[in-house]
Parts: structure tokens; sequence; C-alpha cells
């Protein structure tokens, strides 16, 4: 958490968890304190991509 | 080199479903394991480092062994899926965008640097983890941009780099942005030479 930010405007980031597996959050989401987006945290794995590239997935 | 992408070609080869987890992923190579050794001879136990375009992880592994307190990140899924199968925390990002300003001591990147022809890409990640655009530097220019702001004072940053990219041109356009660069480590293979610069801050560097 110290060392990752909004991708677009680089405020601080909020975790909120839905599952939690002893110290690791498997589930959850990453929200930006000033600008609202959500990043989701699926599989233990922050998703920080920008919204616009999030479903731009090649192949 | 790294080996060939995958095809469509149905000539008894198994499903491409079911070589997914290899051939959607760049596996280490020659390129990976010199900037694995190089950055890991450089690294002090407990610094915080940073992995961009990690792939399989091996690098962010490597770090992590030496003492390293390392993030990988990937624009890949399955990427960011096979470095934490390696025990390294991931994050999917693109290049730098998500990351403070002054977070880590050591940041290493082996990016695509295969100069490819806009009529030879392929458009899957294969082809992202490969082709570095037309002047091999798609996303090498870019983080040399950015990588100023995520280094904490006297951070130092391992680029792996081609002779097919043009290793000066890289060195040119990277101190034209505030970065000193000295390459550390050379290797020549059949087809290309091999590279690790490290750049630091030049407001960092001592004078010479």
């Amino acid at each position: 958490m110290d060392i990752i930010c909004c991708p677009l405007d680089k405020h601080e980031l909020d975790l909120e968890v839905d599952e939690r597996d002893d110290e690791e959050v498997l589930a959850g989401s990453l929200v930006c304190t000033e600008c609202g987006e959500s990043y989701p945290i699926e599989d233990g794995i922050p998703n920080l991509l920008p919204p616009d590239m999030r479903e731009d997935a090649p192949a | 080199m790294p080996g060939q992408p995958p095809t469509d070609d149905d000539d008894g080869r198994p499903s491409l479903a079911t070589q997914r987890d290899t051939e959607t992923v760049y596996q280490p190579a020659a390129d990976s394991d010199l900037l694995a050794r190089t950055a890991r001879s450089h690294a002090t136990p407990g610094d915080r480092g940073l992995d961009v375009g990690t792939g399989s992880g091996y690098v962010a592994e490597t770090l992590a062994e030496a003492g390293v307190d390392v993030v990988a990140s990937d624009l890949n899924p399955d990427a960011c899926r096979e470095a934490a199968a390696r025990g390294v925390p991931a994050v999917r990002a693109d290049l730098l965008a998500p990351f403070r300003e002054d977070a880590f001591d050591l940041v290493t990147f082996n990016p695509p640097y295969l100069p490819t022809e806009p009529d030879k890409e392929w458009d899957d990640w294969m082809e992202h983890a490969l082709s570095g655009g037309e002047d091999g530097r798609r996303l090498v220019d870019p983080f040399l941009e950015a990588v100023e702001r995520v280094l904490a004072p006297g951070g130092r940053v391992f680029l792996l780099i081609s002779s097919l990219t043009g290793i000066g041109d890289v060195q040119r356009y990277a101190h034209e942005r505030g970065l000193a660069g000295e390459i550390v480590a050379d290797e020549a293979h059949p087809y290309e030479r091999l590279v690790v610069i490290r750049f630091e801050s030049r407001d960092e560097s001592p004078l010479p």
C-alpha cells in the first residue's frame, strides 16, 4: 500500500477488503481518495490499469 | 533470442488452450538472466524494488532471493499470476503509472525491444512481450520519461537493452531526461549484443 497510488491522479488509495486469507487480501478493491475510481483486487492481484485499459486485452 | 510466438497452425501441436499458460507469458531467456544477475549483484538486502514487465517473474524472484523487498508488475494478467506463483507480490499496471513518487531504491525492466515493422505485428500477449514497435523503443522511451518520479533518492534503474534497439539512442534519450547511464553488463549473442544500463538521477550523481 505504501508504494502504490491512483494511476490517474497519483493520489492515495483506500483498501476495501472483501476476502482475506491471513495477511493477504484475496479480493477487494482499491479506491482513490481523490477521484473515487475503484481498482479491483482479484486472486490477490490488484488491477491498477487505468479504466480505459482494463478491458483492452489482446488475443 | 526468444522463441517463436504461437501460431494458428493445426498440425498436431497441442491446442492453444492447453499451451496457454506457457505461450502467453515470455519465459526466462538470456536477456532475463543477464538482467537478473546484474541487478542482484548491485542490490542491497532491504532495498525496495520494482520489476517492470516482469513476465514470468524470474528477475523479481532473483531479487527477492537477494533480500530485496520487491514488487512485480505487468500489463498481462497471466504474467502477474506467474509472478505471484513464484511468491512475489504482483500488480497489474501500465509501466510506472500506479507507483508512488520516491518509492523504490531499485527498478528493473527487461522491455520488449525488438524493432518490428507494423505489418509484421501480431496482436497477442507474446507480441506485447517482444515487439518494441518500429524503433524497438515503444515502451523504453515512456519508461525512461517516467522512471525518475518513482526513484527514491540514490535509487538506481537497471534496463536491459539489445544492440538491435540502438544502445546509444537509448542512452541519449535518457540523458536528455535527466538520467545518467552507465553500461554495467555486456554480453555478445549470435545476432545481438545485450547490455544492462544502470541509470541514476543526474542530480544524485557525484560530479566527475
